[in-house]
């Protein structure tokens, strides 16, 4: 048969089963069905789509996978994964790569991802992040929480460039799945530091208002957390100014609508939008309750110094700016129906050496306290069978051009001049 | 308690000795840096190459210099155009920028790989080696002018360039392309990345450069005879 006509047979097949398939009506069915259609060979396509329709949807990929002949586990899912959904992946996908839907990308992360990842995801066209023991570990935790009780507080540490921020948004996509309300904060640094605007509180007299920080976080937030917005109802009035006030019972949008429009009140909107998600978590979840997430990257910078100055050149400390005192708040444990995820970084932080890294060096005494009791979640460089996968990635997105870098001289070299540490590895993988 | 007074009695030597500056005895011999030739076994040694070992036991060996590696992903022309690009002897910010350029050739090559069609794919050339290889040897000219004097007067003669003098000057013309023709916010990796492609493609200003310079040779043909080597 002429190559043209056999296509055009394997079409209509291909179209039969996608109406099948959306009669079951499914979405996530119909994207998995894209990539696996990109991934394996013309012939193979059958036998998968007729085993899917005698297996369930959701996790019960696993069941296909196993289904499916030996030869074509080996060459696709030895660095990726097609369980996409991070409430169904377990220890059998430790390594492996998943793909973060693009819908999802532009939703739960405007402001998440670390720069060198947003970069290579505009690269490489897709986003895949790597399922690591930590972020499985969190998972886990936030699984079994009870949520009657209060607030548990996580902390992820480790050396630079192991990983805190992808497991962190690892976990913020968890979240978000399962339909949680996602306060992240994608570096809480940057509110300490360079800070073109400081007007003084109107609410409280020796606090500073960031207007500018303020209004792009609710910007962010209200892109995160659409659905929450006309959902949640104020429980007090607000009053900003002589004529303006926001009343009790209106929804959580308008309140973030106003504060990103009118920017001089932003921060004093952002501390009422903090205590009324605080309040309103911990109802029970019949139908108007919701799980809190708040998500900290860079947790130490709400106990250290800041590098902003007032007038008279005297330093502000962390506690006399609006945004981090409300932060604070969030932070303690006396609120009911979520948790707090936080990571600490030395990257961003201000006064702190450079070999800092375990939770008691860069909290400082008074940030221990306040975080004490936590439960600590170590990230480490990659292991063997990481590096593998990250290597075999970087391979197939065609990212490894240098023609000595795919054998194993090379291979051993990249190992050494990179310790296995996954932003080392990156940078170093970037010219090779 | 004795350390310190001895120290006193021995001569005194300056700590730091800046030895590959300094003109060697030709006694000494030129140091090996690549790993194969310490592996391969005592068989597949020529008569030279076993005599050169036999030396190597007895004579002293000269000091290398800082960018000699014995690593797989050494490359000499890479290194030379580093140290072209270098001011102020800052090796770690020219190397930077380098790798920075490297860099930014991949991703929008790659970025147009993962985005072209299934039958253009094969075309796209992702490899930043490849590019910058292809680049400067599209921009190499393949004869130059030299000055020479006749009755008083100077004369621009075509003259053929040895491979060496061709590669310093496709090196050069894209460094000061680069320098001067940018705009002030335009960094010098992207602006690099933009005339490696284009040299690549066989456009852009430093082969434009290189043919300038072919054509002013092709209008001096009548002086080649001037040339007596």
């Amino acid at each position: 048969m002429a190559p043209t006509a056999v296509s055009n047979k394997l079409k209509a097949t291909h179209r039969k089963q996608f109406q099948e398939l959306q009669e079951a009506g499914e979405k996530g069915e119909r994207e998995r069905t894209m990539t696996l259609h990109r991934l394996f060979p013309l012939r193979l396509r059958q036998t998968i789509a007729q085993v899917r329709l005698l297996h369930g949807s959701g996790c019960g990929h696993q069941l296909e996978e196993v289904a499916m002949e030996p030869e074509l586990r080996k060459e696709t899912s030895v660095f990726r994964t097609q369980v996409n959904d991070p409430a169904c992946q377990s220890e059998r996908h430790l390594g492996q790569y998943y793909t973060l839907p693009t819908s999802h990308l532009h939703t739960i992360f405007p402001h998440g991802l670390p720069a060198r990842y947003q970069q290579q995801v505009k690269t490489f066209n897709e986003g895949c992040v790597m399922v690591r023991q930590p972020a499985l570990e969190l998972i886990s935790y936030l699984k079994a929480a009870d949520y009657s009780k209060p607030a548990v507080r996580y902390l992820l540490y480790g050396l630079k460039g192991s990983g805190k921020t992808m497991s962190l948004c690892h976990t913020i996509h968890y979240c978000s799945t399962q339909g949680w309300l996602v306060l992240h904060i994608p570096d809480a640094h940057l509110w300490v530091k360079n800070c073109k605007e400081l007007l003084p509180s109107s609410y409280h007299t020796s606090r500073f208002d960031q207007p500018i920080e303020a209004s792009n976080w609710l910007r962010n937030f209200r892109t995160t957390n659409e659905r929450f917005l006309s959902k949640i109802k104020l429980r007090q009035r607000y009053t900003w100014t002589k004529r303006e006030s926001t009343e009790k019972g209106s929804p959580l949008g308008e309140l973030v609508d106003m504060g990103v429009s009118r920017v001089k009140s932003s921060s004093d909107v952002v501390g009422a939008v903090l205590k009324e998600l605080r309040l309103q978590a911990a109802e029970t979840e019949e139908s108007e309750g919701f799980r809190l997430a708040v998500a900290i990257d860079g947790v130490n910078s709400l106990w250290g110094r800041t590098t902003i100055k007032k007038e008279d050149k005297s330093p502000v400390a962390p506690e006399e700016l609006t945004l981090i005192h409300n932060l604070r708040k969030m932070i303690d444990n006396n609120w009911c129906g979520g948790a707090v995820i936080a990571t600490l970084s030395q990257t961003g932080s201000l006064y702190s050496p450079s070999s800092a890294y375990l939770p008691k060096e860069l909290l400082g005494e008074e940030g221990f306290d306040s975080m004490d009791p936590f439960i600590p979640v170590p990230v480490s460089n990659y292991s063997e069978k990481e590096f593998e996968s990250c290597y075999l990635y970087y391979l197939d997105r065609h990212w490894l051009q240098h023609p000595h870098s795919k054998t194993d001289e090379g291979k051993k070299e990249i190992i050494f001049l990179s310790n296995r540490n996954p932003s080392v590895l990156e940078r170093l993988c970037a010219f090779l | 308690m004795a350390a310190p007074i001895t120290g006193l009695l021995k001569p005194w030597t300056p700590r730091l000795f800046l030895v590959r500056w300094s003109r060697y005895n030709p006694y000494y011999l030129e140091p090996e840096p690549r790993k194969e030739l310490y592996n391969m076994p005592e068989t597949e040694l020529t008569t030279e190459q076993k005599e050169e070992r036999e030396l190597k036991a007895v004579r002293p060996i000269k000091a290398t210099t800082n960018s000699t590696t014995s690593s797989v992903f050494n490359d000499p022309v890479l290194s030379k155009f580093v140290n072209m690009m270098m001011r102020d002897g800052e090796k770690i910010l020219a190397r930077g920028i380098l790798t920075q350029t490297l860099e930014s050739l991949k991703r929008k090559q790659v970025e147009k790989y993962h985005k072209a069609p299934q039958g253009k794919k094969a075309e796209i050339e992702c490899n930043p080696y490849a590019i910058f290889h292809q680049a400067l040897e599209n921009c190499m000219p393949v004869i130059g002018l030299a000055s020479i004097q006749k009755g008083g007067k100077f004369y621009q003669v075509p003259v053929p360039l040895t491979d060496n003098r061709r590669r310093f000057l496709a090196m050069k013309w894209m460094i000061t392309e680069c320098r001067d023709n940018k705009n002030r916010r335009t960094l010098m990796y992207e602006k690099l990345s933009q005339e490696l492609l284009a040299a690549y493609s066989k456009e852009g200003n430093v082969i434009k450069r290189k043919h300038e310079l072919h054509k002013m040779a092709e209008s001096n043909r009548a002086y080649a005879h001037y040339r007596w080597w």
